[in-house]
């Protein structure tokens, strides 16, 4: 193990300049873009990036006596009782049954009803690897491993083989889709701010609050209005001086864009109906109310494609992960039920598809009071068009001589993020002649021009 | 004519408020009998780069001062710290002083290190210090968001207080301060973190050792002393560490917890229990120190058996001697107090300095200080497209505050800080993560990336908080008192004397004249002069006048970003 897990890390400097992306005849012929007047319907996709590394190792876990054991052994004092795990109903495919954290009950709850599906192990990769290729010194892996802010990039830009990569896959999409959109109100939407996912080439996310209805304005004053000037007016002249200096030009763009978007967005949450649903007061079920209230109101936006960005943070449970998890996860339930709850109220849940990301998974074995940087994780899918109810890729087998272990319990992913965005990206409209631009490596784990959809958890 | 620009009250809290002669001038061209304009605008310049700001009448002593001289003078400035503010406010909390603060403690308990930190922020004499140390609160970050530390003054005002006092000492004890801080043990839970165990799975925490090579000395890649990164034969970057570099610096750092009366292994943050431990250093237990050899950065060995604390102090010169530490930590000392882009030539001036090169002691502050500011790159006024840095949105409302003579009869400059992070997305001490408010590589797609400048403050700007701002810097002028928040009763809110600028008021030409100097460092365009002047034509009254006036610069971007 330890042989493995010196090459790993030194491969982190491997050269591993560009992945191999070929550009076939494939995308020949189709048009360039998915234009949105020509994209049937509605559709979202709402990323919820669980900032830090969950330790989703204790959110989705075994529950048959062997593996159970297994995952005892390995997780020593961070192992969860298996009395307090709430059960998934029958067994997978490998013959196993599983168990979600005992905070995680409407998240069964929607597993049961079909509304929610699991992606099991899924992380950075280069390429398909397991244990033996990295033995045999073959492994080409994602550079900065294990580094929160390499990581958590990657997992946005879906490009393994960079450190600084400048977008994001939903970013590549809006540059696709809808680059210049009629209003000028971004395709993407955050409730977290500026963020790589949402950022293109193009097409930067449009931030909003995720109180009040959003986005306000710039205030006047009495010591304005009495003396008859018009803020918006003067405002605008401000905007309007040139600047030789860019960084002034960025600030003259941005402000400009806030005070441009705002009427649009403030007309259509306003426009949104009332909503049965309760939503508990938090940061995370106040966004996803936001974002159902923009999806209800979309028809004063007139967009036919939309993406939302929620970061919800705090993962990164070096200490105390038993008792974090047990406070945190619940608000996740908790929020991802009243949102599945608002948009059927809404009429909506068929078109909308929430999904999880994160940094990295943890290391199953402790430090005593929590758990490290890891690699591969488990991830939740939510909406009408998912094939709830099931796993996806490969839950691996725990055993402290797994294959896939690289040391300290970490575990080779074994779905790569490509396969899992690839999914989602052809669901809502990217053409698969379109895919590598999008993702510029899916090709080392998927063909576009397949028959098969990707991983298969959407309808 | 010169007066002092910081008057100390009787109860040894200082305010900023001058007792100058302004207000009699009247020309814009009557700046004193020796110091000429272009003094002043230079020592605004200085100012803007050094301090959080100061007033017209303090711009007129470090022009009289000399630059040189006046940044000596503040190296020999006491610090003035934030602990004993969050004390005092504790034994009168825990006294029952307050009724409403004995029902609902959090409510005072949660800000008293931002009490502290605007006191110091809005009175200190150290200006320079105050400055340098939030500068360097954005390099070794600790932050009020997690629940350990937000109602724990006593572990962040010794933090930032560890800042504060080695913000013109040496970097190296710095490093060690912030390693042995319990804010830190908290923060990155390196404390009780403990031996291996490898027959139950257990092993060395891992999240101090990354960040402290990542974050807070060497960075990911071998760089050159002018910042540029390494490449190797094949041109691709030299990562700096590995995995195994991270778990040989965890068994570094084990065997570390609260120090205090009664000290045990395993302690934990209380609230209830003696909380003021948590402004001692973390003591080391040799028990649960991972004992043997560990193989650090450059083949480094930290030999087996001997202490805990000897261990670390081999580490912190590991890594304080690592080549990198100079252009790393340098660059980014340049892009908190002076431009986002430094040349690789201003670096590397700054890193030599950092070196030793020039004959100080490796890691002297000052000697680093003096280069960064003191640098011709840092000094030539305007003009060039690519140079400056935007204003972080905290710093532009602190800057407010202290430019126009923000001022309390109790002395008291508390906020809470909580409509200004609502507003703005930031405030110190709460970044949301070890990652600080932005990256130093953050780059915003369109002209700026295109031409390959980097722009960190922009990744805090967005459609939300650029209008927040906005109106956050309208609140705190028309409204008078609202660049603070407090709970008064008991404490006072501060609010704006804007006496100076209503009696410059009558000539508009002489209004904007003054405040293009104090703000703008004379760099004011003309597009915006204009617009401001014409705006003023419709405005009689002479406190609107200069609410007016002061209010549209500020949200200019003439002001937002300086170059």
């Amino acid at each position: 193990m330890a042989t493995r897990r010196r090459f790993l890390s030194h491969s982190c400097g491997l050269g591993v300049a560009a992945a191999t992306v070929s550009t076939t005849g494939l995308t020949l012929g189709l048009t360039r873009s998915v234009s949105a007047s020509t994209v049937d319907g509605y559709k979202a996709l709402v990323c919820i990036l669980l900032s830090g590394g969950n330790d989703s190792f204790n959110m989705i876990l075994p529950n048959d006596e062997d593996q159970y054991g297994e995952y005892s052994k390995i997780r020593s004092d961070l192992a969860l009782d298996r009395s307090t795990l709430l059960a998934l109903p029958g067994e997978n495919d490998d013959g196993r049954s599983y168990a979600v954290h005992p905070g995680l009950g409407e998240v069964r709850q929607m597993y049961e009803s079909g509304d929610l599906a699991i992606v099991a192990n899924v992380g950075t990769l280069v390429e398909p690897l397991d244990g033996k290729d990295v033995d045999r010194g073959k492994a080409r892996v994602p550079l900065g491993l294990f580094s929160h802010s390499d990581q958590i990039a990657q997992w946005q830009s879906a490009i393994s083989y960079s450190r600084t990569s400048s977008h994001g896959w939903g970013g590549r999409m809006a540059d696709l889709i809808d680059p210049n959109p009629a209003n000028g109100l971004s395709m993407n939407i955050s409730l977290t701010g500026n963020n790589l996912f949402q950022t293109g080439k193009h097409v930067s996310p449009y931030s909003v609050y995720f109180e009040g209805d959003g986005a306000s304005t710039v205030w006047s004053y009495p010591q304005l209005w009495l003396n008859g000037i018009d803020i918006n007016q003067v405002t605008d002249d401000l905007l309007d001086v040139e600047h030789n200096n860019m960084l002034r030009r960025e600030y003259s763009r941005r402000l400009r864009g806030a005070i441009d978007n705002r009427d649009t967005f403030v007309s259509a949450v306003r426009s949104a109906p009332e909503m049965q649903t309760q939503f508990s007061e938090n940061y995370l079920s106040g966004s996803l109310k936001q974002i159902a209230r923009v999806i209800a109101g979309r028809h004063m936006i007139g967009q036919s494609r939309q993406t939302f960005f929620v970061n919800l943070g705090g993962w990164d449970h070096h200490d105390g992960v038993l008792d974090y998890q047990s406070t945190m996860l619940p608000i996740v339930s908790r929020a991802l039920n009243e949102f599945r709850s608002a948009l059927s109220e809404l009429g909506e849940f068929d078109n909308v598809v929430t999904f999880t990301i994160s940094d990295f998974g943890r290391t199953l074995t402790s430090n005593g009071k929590g758990s490290d940087h890891g690699w591969g994780g488990h991830h939740m899918v939510m909406g009408g068009p998912v094939r709830g109810g099931s796993f996806y890729g490969t839950y691996p087998e725990l055993s402290e001589s797994s294959p896939l272990d690289v040391g300290r319990g970490i575990y080779i992913p074994t779905t790569a993020v490509e396969q899992y965005f690839a999914e989602l990206a052809l669901w809502f409209g990217v053409a698969p002649g379109n895919l590598d631009e999008v993702l510029p490596a899916v090709r080392n784990f998927y063909s576009p021009s397949s028959s098969e959809a990707p991983m298969g958890f959407l309808v | 004519m010169i007066v002092a620009a910081i008057v100390v009250l009787s109860c040894g809290v200082v305010s900023p408020i001058g007792e100058g002669d302004v207000g009699g001038g009247g020309s814009g061209d009557d700046l004193g009998e020796s110091i000429s304009r272009a003094e002043l605008v230079e020592a605004s310049r200085f100012a803007s780069q050094s301090t959080f700001g100061m007033n017209y009448e303090g711009l007129e002593e470090i022009a009289t001062t000399g630059r040189n001289a006046w940044l000596e003078q503040q190296f020999n400035t006491p610090p003035s710290f934030l602990k004993p503010i969050a004390e005092d406010l504790i034994t009168r909390q825990d006294s029952g002083e307050w009724e409403e603060f004995v029902e609902n403690p959090f409510k005072l308990r949660n800000v008293i290190h931002r009490f502290a930190w605007w006191q110091r922020t809005m009175t200190g004499p150290d200006v320079v210090r105050q400055r340098v140390a939030y500068a360097l609160s954005q390099f070794f970050v600790v932050s009020d968001r997690v629940a350990t530390l937000s109602n724990n003054p006593y572990a962040l005002t010794s933090f930032y207080d560890i800042l504060l006092r080695n913000a013109f000492g040496n970097y190296r004890d710095m490093l060690r301060d912030v390693a042995l801080s319990p804010a830190m043990g908290l923060y990155l839970s390196h404390a009780n973190n403990t031996r291996a165990d490898p027959d139950r799975n257990i092993f060395p925490d891992e999240n101090f050792a990354r960040e402290v090579m990542q974050l807070f000395s060497i960075g990911l890649y071998e760089l050159n002393i002018d910042g540029s990164v390494k490449s190797d034969s094949e041109g691709n970057p030299i990562p700096t560490y590995d995995n195994d570099d991270i778990a040989e610096m965890a068994k570094v750092f084990t065997g570390l917890t609260y120090a205090g009366p009664g000290h045990y292994w395993g302690r934990k943050y209380f609230y209830h229990a003696d909380p003021w431990v948590f402004s001692l250093p973390m003591i080391m237990y040799d028990g649960y120190h991972e004992p043997g050899e560990k193989v650090l950065l450059n083949g480094t060995v930290v030999p087996a058996g001997q202490s805990g604390m000897d261990d670390i102090e081999v580490a912190i010169d590991n890594l304080f001697n690592h080549p990198n530490v100079a252009p790393f930590f340098c660059k980014q000392l340049i892009q908190r107090l002076v431009t986002s882009n430094p040349s690789p030539q201003y670096i590397e001036r700054v890193a030599r300095a950092f070196n030793g090169d020039t004959g100080s002691p490796r890691g002297d502050m000052k000697t680093v200080l003096r280069a960064i500011f003191f640098d011709p790159e840092a000094e030539v006024l305007g003009g060039a497209s690519t140079f400056g840095r935007l204003r972080e949105p905290a710093v532009r409302v602190v800057s407010l505050a202290r430019t126009f003579n923000y001022t309390s009869d109790s002395g008291d400059f508390f906020n809470t800080g909580y409509r200004l992070a609502y507003l703005v997305g930031q405030h110190p001490l709460s970044s949301p993560s070890v990652f600080n408010f932005f990256q130093p590589n953050y780059s915003p797609i369109g002209e700026l990336a295109n031409n390959r400048m980097v722009a960190p403050e922009f990744q805090i700007t967005n459609a939300t908080t650029i209008v927040g701002l906005t109106n956050q810097i309208g609140l705190a002028i028309f409204y008078e008192n609202m660049a603070f928040h407090t709970y008064q009763p008991p404490f006072e809110t501060p609010r704006i004397d804007l006496s100076d600028y209503e009696a410059l008021a009558g000539t508009a030409s002489d209004l904007v004249d003054r405040l293009d100097l104090v703000l703008t460092q004379g760099q004011l365009s003309r597009g915006t002069r204009d617009i401001v002047l014409e705006t003023l034509d419709r405005v009689d009254d002479p406190r609107q006048r200069a609410m007016v006036a002061i209010y549209l610069i500020l949200i200019s971007p003439d002001y937002a970003v300086e170059d």
